[in-house]
């Protein structure tokens, strides 16, 4: 057999239950790429049905891709699949974190590793290599994610990257995160490792990720063609925020915000962003200041740098420097990127003191909240945490609900003022399970399953909620009419797809997005003007199965899709046309297994439809159409004074929905009447076995 | 003071560029303040910060590193290994980076305040400094690191190398890393694909011409 590159051909097994620690060829695994696709596959075919989340036979799957570890630009996401404690079913859910953790795994030799079983006292998973041992972590627990970094760093050097559970995980709070490299979040899993009692990995390695033989100058020169001609800025927006000389467009909703006197203003000495015209590679990290996006102008002099994961030259997170933290009795320094620099702020339902949501009090409540959240792995459920609070604060039911002595010992005054010491309380409540408080981060199905929070919860005004898979929108109607809805109704959390997103949102002329939608998915109708949308047509099904089968994909060889694909690009050389064969390409450099985007796509469309047949697993229905692809009302009976399909709306049509559900299922070649992928399907696909395992569960359409 | 300071750089170049040429000794990185950056273009001048960057003289131009403009990426480390190793490895990257992410070169007692970015942020790239007096090549038992005309550094010869890790320990820096696949040493040689892909130019490789044309922007002459 040819050597293998790009992968490192190992899994790793530990089990906590028994203690055993193996190791197992991956590549039987190899047609599901790595990531995502590992993991549902391993989950698939070894947890059986009916078991929940926190349960002993629930495993744990932490996976990367041939990409991870070899420097493809924004190839350092960490893939992690499990059953999930706060779907209504259990059902798994895909999290994801950045940092250094996917290439260190690498480097010590594994493509993945499966955690299973349940320890009966706090453990530590210590890899060194090919050495790897189970430790005692009764002196980490009770620790914050921070400190319990820097204890293993202590004892296995200060390289050994370490993904760890705050309290929130340990205390198995619904809404709790796997933390690494200080702020790299994968949201919803912590009280998995929780339940096993597992606090922590600490990992590092000397090996190499080899790449196929004699392609190193290849590798280097499709490096330089994606930095110098086909990246843009974060999110792929590929045209500059404000007007500059060597543009043709700008856009003021673009994260490419650097510009002639915008700085790092914190940075000894200051660095300029500057103009960043496609063509020069050690430009592309000063394109996004996104200190300055997620926080606002008073951002700009408390920059220290831009930060993100390994290999990625977008530098999502934003480094700052805010003293102000250290009365708190924090360092005088944060880091996070959009969603967890945004979230606390929304907990502060009251607002902030000097009532300016791009102020001085804002920033600081972004600051200290991102901090929190993250020392105590607490996830924020793409903001929905703070919706909940709203709802349950606002509607007399935490007063109602939690015993008076409790309620009473909550510094309301604080949160009233818009003072945000509250968050110290908010957060600390929560991941120290105190009382009957921790409840706002059941999650809504389970919020409401504690505290009857009936019909009107559901329907309020203001909530993302997307349906009763109970996870809130993500890119949704708004994004892209029916095929950001499509989006939506798959997974089992958050859509976290931005495959659709970052290509609406690139901030190019709707004409020539319309051209490249017309090039990539057959006709320029796979994608509307924004509020001015047309019926259902078979090329945005295109769009969304796309989308899908690349998010997947991502999430599997393993890129960011917060960045990828490559739809589009900032060069006016080349008509702003992307290359969405890239992956396809450093796929063939990295592996030595020349390999087409078509070849490529089908793998997503694989892993796509086994994470489908998962879902069917845990639901014990067949019928996903009627169960879990549903659509919330708001998306059909918004603007009630606005007919569908008309200017200034993004209300779409219930009928014509269902017909795009079925357009959608019939690229997919599942079900029709159910949703649910058929045998033939499958086998098309290489899962036979997926079939089997199904139709003995009577599973099959 | 900047201007003694600025004459004492362009000094030192003019000198060690000169070093190269005849003896090929002496190369050296040297640490260098905000306005010695702000006399090469690079950035805005600063405000009394002291030394945010190392200057490398290389027979082809200068190598600049910046800490400042590092983000972190690691980058570096992947093509480096790439181009001179054929795969990728942090560990054998010539130019270090991981190692000092989380907590800095040495972990401070209160690592919330200390350098990296579990502290202050800081990145610290550390390359070989081609010293003057190279303890790599003093205590190798093999002879095998030796001052190659080609690039101008103390380079390893992986003929000779007996993979003895001698020279890792050596240097006060730990620069050289014996790859454990291949069992041989390593260490940069300039070749400057890391400046060639940094994403930030917190790496920069400015040719000899570069450095001329900006110096007489400013007024300087460098020979
Ligand atoms: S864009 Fe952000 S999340 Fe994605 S790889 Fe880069 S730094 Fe990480
Ligand atoms: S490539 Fe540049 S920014 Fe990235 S770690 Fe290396 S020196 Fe720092
Ligand atoms: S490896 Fe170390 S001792 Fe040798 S020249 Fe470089 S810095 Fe000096």
């Amino acid at each position: 057999m040819a050597k293998i590159t790009g992968w490192t051909g190992k899994l790793l097994r530990v089990n906590l239950s028994t203690g055993s620690i193996s190791t197992q060829d991956s590549m039987k695994y190899k047609d599901f790429i790595g990531g995502s696709g590992f993991g549902h596959k391993i989950l698939f075919d070894e947890v059986p049905a009916g078991t929940k989340a926190l349960d002993e036979a629930n495993k744990l799957i932490i996976a990367v891709g041939p990409f991870t570890g070899t420097g493809v630009p924004s190839s350092g996401r960490t893939n992690i699949v499990s059953l999930s404690p706060t779907n209504p079913y259990h059902a798994a859910t895909d999290s994801h974190m950045g940092g250094n953790f996917g290439p260190w795994m690498k480097f010590a030799g594994y493509d993945a590793i499966v955690i299973e079983g349940a320890s009966k006292s706090p453990v530590w998973l210590r890899i060194e290599d090919d050495k790897v041992t189970i430790e005692d972590a009764s002196g980490l627990w009770g620790k914050g994610t921070r400190d319990t970094s820097a204890e293993i760093a202590k004892i296995m050097g200060k390289e050994a990257c370490v993904a760890s559970i705050g309290q929130a995980g340990e205390n198995l709070i619904n809404l709790s995160s796997i933390v690494n490299s200080n702020s790299h979040s994968a949201g919803g899993h912590g009280a998995v490792l929780g339940s096993k009692k597992l606090k922590a990995i600490g990992i590092k390695g000397t090996k190499a990720v080899p790449i196929a033989d004699g392609k190193a100058e290849d590798w280097l020169k499709l490096n330089d063609y994606f930095m110098k001609e086909i990246v843009g800025a974060n999110n792929q927006h590929v045209v500059p925020s404000t007007p500059q000389p060597w543009a043709e467009y700008s856009d003021p909703g673009s994260r490419w915000t650097g510009q002639k006197d915008l700085f790092w203003g914190a940075a000894e000495p200051p660095v300029e962003t500057g103009e960043c015209p496609p063509g020069n590679t050690n430009w592309v990290g000063l394109r996004t200041q996104k200190g300055f996006f997620d926080l606002g102008p008073v951002a700009e002099e408390r920059t220290i740098r831009m930060d993100g994961c390994h290999s990625c030259p977008i530098r999502c997170h934003s480094d700052m420097l805010v003293p102000e933290l250290e009365k708190y009795g924090l360092s005088g320094y944060a880091t996070s990127t959009c969603i967890n620099y945004s979230s606390p702020l929304s907990i502060m339902i009251k607002g902030t003191a000097d009532g300016d949501s791009k102020g001085m009090d804002a920033f600081i409540t972004k600051c200290l909240g991102s901090r929190l959240a993250d020392d105590y792995g607490i996830w924020s459920n793409y903001a929905q945490l703070g919706r909940d609070f709203k709802y349950v604060y606002e509607h007399g039911i935490l007063k109602e609900k939690l015993p008076k002595e409790e309620y009473d010992s909550i510094p309301w005054d604080l949160l009233e003022k818009g003072d945000p010491a509250f968050l110290l309380e908010f957060y600390k409540r929560i991941a120290l399970k105190q009382g009957e408080f921790y409840h706002v981060a059941d999650g809504p199905y389970w919020l409401d399953k504690a505290w009857n929070l009936g019909k009107d919860y559901w329907a309020y005004k203001g909530n993302n909620i997307w349906s009763k898979m109970a996870f809130p929108k993500h890119h949704s109607n708004e994004a892209g009419s029916h095929v950001g809805t499509l989006i939506q109704i798959f997974k089992n959390r958050d859509a976290n797809s931005h495959t659709h997103m970052n290509f609406i949102g690139a901030g190019l002329p709707i004409e020539v997005l319309k051209e490249v939608a017309g090039e990539v998915w057959g006709s320029p109708d796979a994608l509307d003007k924004p509020n001015d949308y047309t019926p259902m047509n078979i090329y945005k099904a295109k769009f969304a199965k796309w989308s899908m089968d690349r998010n997947y994909l991502h999430d599997s060889i393993t890129v960011c899709n917060y960045t990828w694909p490559m739809t589009v690009s900032p060069s006016k050389s080349r008509n702003y046309r992307g290359d969405t064969a890239i992956e396809a390409k450093f796929f063939s450099l990295a592996t030595g297994i020349e390999t087409t985007e078509a070849e490529l796509d089908l793998a997503g469309e694989r892993i796509t439809t086994l994470a489908r047949c998962e879902t069917i697993k845990r639901m014990g229905t067949v019928n996903l159409r009627k169960e879990h692809d549903v659509i919330p009302d708001w998306v059909f009976d918004a603007d009630p004074d606005k007919k569908a399909y008309t200017p200034g709306t993004v209300k779409l049509d219930r009928k014509d929905m269902e017909t795009a559900i079925t357009m959608l299922y019939k690229e997919y070649g599942w079900d029709e009447k159910t949703g649910a992928p058929t045998r033939a399907t499958l086998e098309r696909l290489g899962m036979k076995d997926v079939a089997d395992q199904l139709e003995s569960l009577k599973l099959l359409p | 003071m900047l201007e003694k300071e600025i004459q004492g750089f362009i000094e030192k170049l003019r000198t060690r560029r000169e070093f190269l040429k005849i003896s090929g000794k002496g190369i050296t990185t040297m640490a260098v303040t905000a306005s010695v950056l702000n006399l090469l273009g690079c950035g805005k001048s600063g405000e009394g910060s002291d030394t945010p960057a190392t200057v490398t003289v290389t027979p082809k131009g200068i190598l600049i590193a910046q800490r400042n403009r590092c983000v972190g990426c690691q980058k570096c480390e992947m093509v480096c290994s790439i181009k001179n190793n054929g795969k990728a490895s942090s560990y054998i990257s010539r130019i270090k980076v991981a190692r000092n992410y989380n907590y800095g070169l040495t972990m401070a007692a209160d690592y919330a305040t200390g350098e990296g970015d579990y502290g202050n942020f800081l990145m610290t790239q550390d390359a070989c400094r081609q010293c003057k007096d190279p303890q790599c090549m003093a205590q190798c038992p093999a002879k095998a690191i030796a001052y190659s005309e080609t690039t101008g550094t103390w380079t390893v010869d992986t003929e000779k190398c007996i993979g003895c890790r001698t020279c890792e320990h050596a240097c006060p820096w730990n620069m050289p890393t014996v790859d454990p696949e291949t069992e041989k040493s390593g260490k940069c040689i300039l070749c400057g694909t890391c400046a060639e892909h940094c994403p930030t130019g917190a790496l920069q490789m400015m040719p000899w011409k570069e450095v001329t044309v900006r110096l007489e922007k400013k007024g300087y002459k460098l020979s």
